[in-house]
C-alpha cells in the first residue's frame, strides 16, 4: 500500500454489494480493496495509508461500530464511511460521535457514495499532514535538555525574559541563552513559529 | 276515669299466675307459700304441687340469710342473677338467673323469687348476636335486600336497596318504578334472566346485572342481583335475593381491558415491524448491489469509458442480485408457513356461538349479534382455531366500523348456510356500520391498509389467507346497500 495512492477499503460481509461498490468507486479512478470482515481488513491494513473505509454497520461477528472502535484504539486515523440497511438513528449519532464522517442508507446512489468518498480523502490528507507535523515536531524537540523545556513553555505561554529569570532563578543573560540554543535546536523563525512546533510536537 | 277501680278486681294470685317467667313465693323459713304455673312448668311439677316445700328442694345453693345480712341497707332486698342449679322433679338439673325481691314491709319477711332459664337467656343472646352478625356482614357488603311477591305483585326492599338505587327510605317502590330506572340497553337483558329463572323446569335461581340511573343524583351505577325464586306447585310465587353496587369493579375491569388491549396492540405492531424488517434486511442486500450496478453500467454508457467486460459484469451482477432477492422472498414465506395446518371437522354454528362468546366477554364493545344459522348443518373440515380467529377478526372490525361511525345499534347479523353445489358451507358477516365505498373496497384486502387509527391493517389480510389456507375462500360482498358484508367459505368434511 502506498502512502501517495488514496485508497477505498470496503468492508461488507455481502459479496455483490462489495463487488458493485467496488466497480462504481474505481470507475472514477480511485483504487479499492474489499474485505469480507473486519478482521481481514485489520490484518491486512498498514498504519498511515491515505484514504478512507466504507464499512457495513452490521455484520456477523465484529459490527462496523466494533471496528471503527479497534481502528481508534490501534490510532488508524482513517476516516468511516458506514452503510446501514435501515436509517438507525441512534447507531448513526453514536458512529458520527466516534469520529465516523459519513452516514448513508443502502440502496446508496452513485452521487452520495463518490461525494462522501472524495471528502473522506480530503480529510485522510489533511489528518496524514497533521500527524506528519507532528512526527518533525517532535524530532526537532527531541534534542531539547531539560531546561530549555522549562524555559520554552513559559516563553510560548507569553512570559518575558525577566519573569522566566525569576521563575526559574537563574540570570535574565542565562534565560536569553538558553532561548538562542531553543531557536536554533527547533529551527523555528520566530516565537510564534515554535508555539506551533510545540503544540504540534504535544508539549 | 274507671281506671283504678277495675285494678281492684285484679286479683294478686291470678296476676302473679299470667306472668311468663317463673315465679316463686316464699315465707321467713324458706318454705313456699305460692308459685306461679311458669314455675311449676319449668320445675316439673303439677299444678299447686310446690306450695309447702322447702325451697331448698329445688335451689340447694340457695342462700336465704343474704337477705338478713343486707337488710340494714334499705327497706327493699334485691339480689339479681345468681347463676344457680335448680333440680326439677325428675332428677334434671337446670342451670337458672335466681333473683330474690324482698317487698319490705314492716313486719313482713316474704321473699320472691324469680327464675330465669339460662338456656332460654342464652339462645336468645345467640338469636340477637348472629342477627347483628347479619346485619354488619351486610353492611360491609353493601348488600341489599329485596322480596317480590309474584301472586300479588308487591314489592319489599330494605334500606340499603333504596340507598344503592338513590330513593329516601319511605318512597313506595313498585315494579313498574324498578323497571323505569334500568338502562334501556339492560332492561332485555335483565328480563330474559327473569324468566329463565322464572321456568318451572329451572331451578329457580335469578343472576344479572344491569346499569341503572340513580333517582337522586342522576348518576350511571352498575347492579348485581343474585336471587332465588319459590316455586308452589309448579308455580313460581316468589323472589327473594341480594343487591350490590359493582360500579367500582366494573371501571376496574374495562380498565384492565383496556390495557391488556393497548398491549396488545403494541405486541402486533412489535411483530409486524419484526416481520417487516426481516424483509427489508433480506431485500436490501440484493438492491444495494442491483442499484450500483446500474448506476455504474448507465455512467459507463453515457461516458463510454468502459470495457465491455465490466460492463457484462454490471449488467450480469444486476440479474443474478434481482434472482437472489425472488428467491430469498419465497424461501422467507416458506419458512412463516411452515406451521403444518392441522385440520379436524367441526360444527361450524357451534364455533360461530363460541366466538360470539369470546367476543361479548372481550369486551370489544356493546353489540347486537343476529345469528341465522341452518340447521343440520353438515361438519366442515377446518382448523377451529384459526376460522374462529377468522370470526372474530370480522367481527371486531364491524363493531369498531359501527361504533367509529357513531351508528348507536350496533347490530351484527352472522349467516350460515350451506351451499349444496359447492359442497361448502357459506358464512357471512354483515353489520350496520357505514360499509366501504368503492375505493376502499379496492385495497381492504391489501397488507397495512388501514381506515382505523391505530389499526396495522393486517386483519383482513391475515383472515383472507387463513381461509385459504383452511381450502375456503373469503371475499368482500359490493352490492349490499347498507354496511359492509363479508362472505367467506370452508369445505364440509368428507
Amino acid at each position: 500500500m502506498s502512502i501517495s495512492e488514496p485508497t477505498v477499503f470496503i468492508v461488507d460481509d455481502d459479496a455483490a454489494v462489495r463487488d458493485s461498490l467496488m466497480l462504481m468507486i474505481e470507475q472514477e479512478g480511485i483504487a479499492v480493496k474489499t474485505f469480507n470482515n473486519g478482521d481481514e481488513f485489520l490484518a491486512a491494513y498498514q498504519p498511515e495509508c491515505l484514504g478512507c473505509a466504507v464499512i457495513d454497520i452490521r455484520m456477523p461477528g465484529m459490527d462496523g461500530l466494533q471496528l471503527q472502535e479497534e481502528l481508534c484504539q490501534r490510532n488508524i486515523l482513517l476516516p468511516i464511511i458506514f452503510l446501514t440497511g435501515h436509517g438507525d438513528i441512534p447507531l448513526s449519532v453514536k458512529a458520527v460521535k466516534a469520529g465516523a464522517v459519513d452516514f448513508l442508507t443502502k440502496p446508496v446512489t452513485r452521487d452520495a457514495l463518490l461525494s462522501s468518498v472524495r471528502s473522506a480523502i480530503l480529510e485522510s490528507k489533511r489528518l496524514i499532514a497533521q500527524l506528519e507535523n507532528g512526527q518533525d515536531a517532535k524530532s526537532r524537540l527531541a534534542d531539547l535538555t531539560e531546561r530549555e523545556r522549562e524555559v520554552m513553555a513559559l516563553a510560548v505561554a507569553g512570559s518575558p525574559n525577566k519573569e522566566i529569570a525569576r521563575r526559574l532563578g537563574i540570570s535574565h543573560r542565562t534565560v536569553e541563552i538558553h532561548k538562542s540554543k531553543i531557536m536554533h535546536k527547533t529551527g523555528a523563525i520566530n516565537l510564534l513559529d515554535l508555539a506551533r512546533i510545540a503544540n504540534e510536537g504535544g508539549l | 276515669m274507671a281506671l283504678t277501680p277495675s285494678l281492684e278486681h285484679l286479683s294478686f294470685q291470678a296476676l302473679f299466675n299470667a306472668l311468663a317467667d317463673a315465679m316463686l313465693l316464699v315465707d321467713n323459713a324458706g318454705y313456699v307459700l305460692l308459685a306461679n304455673s311458669a314455675a311449676h312448668a319449668l320445675l316439673g311439677y303439677t299444678s299447686g304441687a310446690i306450695c309447702g316445700l322447702p325451697v331448698k328442694t329445688f335451689i340447694p345453693e340457695l342462700d336465704l340469710e343474704q337477705r338478713n345480712r343486707q337488710y340494714d341497707f334499705g327497706p327493699s332486698f334485691i339480689n339479681k342473677n345468681n347463676k344457680l342449679i335448680a333440680l326439677t322433679q325428675d332428677g334434671r338439673k337446670l342451670r337458672v338467673c335466681v333473683n330474690l325481691i324482698s317487698p319490705q314491709a314492716p313486719g313482713q319477711s316474704t321473699v320472691v323469687i324469680t327464675l330465669y332459664d339460662d338456656r332460654r337467656r342464652q339462645a336468645e343472646e345467640s338469636l340477637r348476636i348472629s342477627e347483628e352478625r347479619l346485619h354488619l356482614a351486610k353492611r360491609a357488603a353493601g348488600l341489599g335486600v329485596f322480596d317480590r311477591d309474584l301472586t300479588n305483585n308487591t314489592l319489599y326492599w330494605d334500606e340499603r336497596s333504596r340507598e344503592l338505587w338513590g330513593l329516601t327510605p319511605d318512597e313506595e317502590i313498585t315494579y313498574e318504578k324498578f323497571e323505569s330506572y334500568i338502562h334501556p340497553d339492560d332492561r332485555a337483558g335483565r328480563y330474559a334472566a327473569l324468566c329463565r329463572a322464572l321456568d318451572p323446569a329451572s331451578n329457580g335461581e335469578y343472576q344479572t346485572e344491569f346499569r341503572i340511573t340513580r333517582k337522586n343524583d342522576g348518576a350511571e351505577c352498575w347492579i348485581a342481583t343474585v336471587g332465588q325464586i319459590t316455586f308452589e306447585d309448579n308455580e313460581p310465587v316468589r323472589l327473594l335475593g341480594l343487591m350490590r353496587d359493582i360500579t367500582e369493579l366494573k371501571a376496574a375491569e374495562q380498565q384492565s381491558q383496556e390495557r391488556r388491549k393497548e398491549t396488545e396492540a403494541l405486541v402486533k405492531r412489535q411483530i409486524a415491524v419484526q416481520t417487516a424488517s426481516a424483509i427489508a434486511h433480506e431485500i436490501n442486500q440484493p438492491l444495494t448491489a442491483i442499484s450500483a450496478y446500474s448506476e455504474v453500467a448507465l455512467h459507463s454508457l453515457k461516458n463510454n469509458n468502459m470495457s465491455s467486460k465490466n460492463l457484462c459484469r454490471a449488467l450480469e451482477g444486476c440479474v443474478a442480485q434481482a434472482q437472489r432477492a425472488g428467491d430469498t422472498l419465497h424461501e422467507l414465506l416458506n419458512f412463516l408457513r411452515q406451521s403444518e395446518l392441522v385440520v379436524e371437522p367441526t360444527n361450524i354454528n357451534r364455533l360461530v356461538k363460541a366466538s360470539i362468546d369470546i367476543a361479548k366477554k372481550d369486551g370489544y364493545g356493546g353489540f347486537h349479534p343476529l345469528l341465522k344459522l341452518e340447521q343440520d348443518m353438515p361438519p366442515v373440515l377446518c382448523n377451529p382455531l384459526q376460522v374462529q380467529k377468522v370470526i372474530l377478526n370480522l367481527v371486531r372490525n364491524a363493531i369498531e366500523a359501527i361504533h367509529g361511525s357513531g351508528v348507536t345499534a350496533a347490530n351484527i347479523t352472522i349467516k350460515v348456510r350451506k351451499m349444496a353445489k359447492k359442497n361448502m358451507a357459506l358464512v357471512t358477516v354483515q353489520d350496520s356500520g357505514p360499509g366501504f365505498d368503492n375505493e376502499t373496497a379496492k385495497r381492504i384486502f391489501e397488507p397495512f391498509f388501514t381506515t382505523k387509527s391505530k389499526g396495522i391493517g393486517m386483519g383482513l389480510a391475515i383472515s383472507r389467507s387463513l381461509i385459504e389456507a383452511n381450502g375456503g375462500k373469503l371475499w368482500h360482498d359490493p352490492d349490499t346497500k347498507a354496511g359492509a358484508t363479508i362472505h367467506f367459505t370452508l369445505p364440509f368434511s368428507p
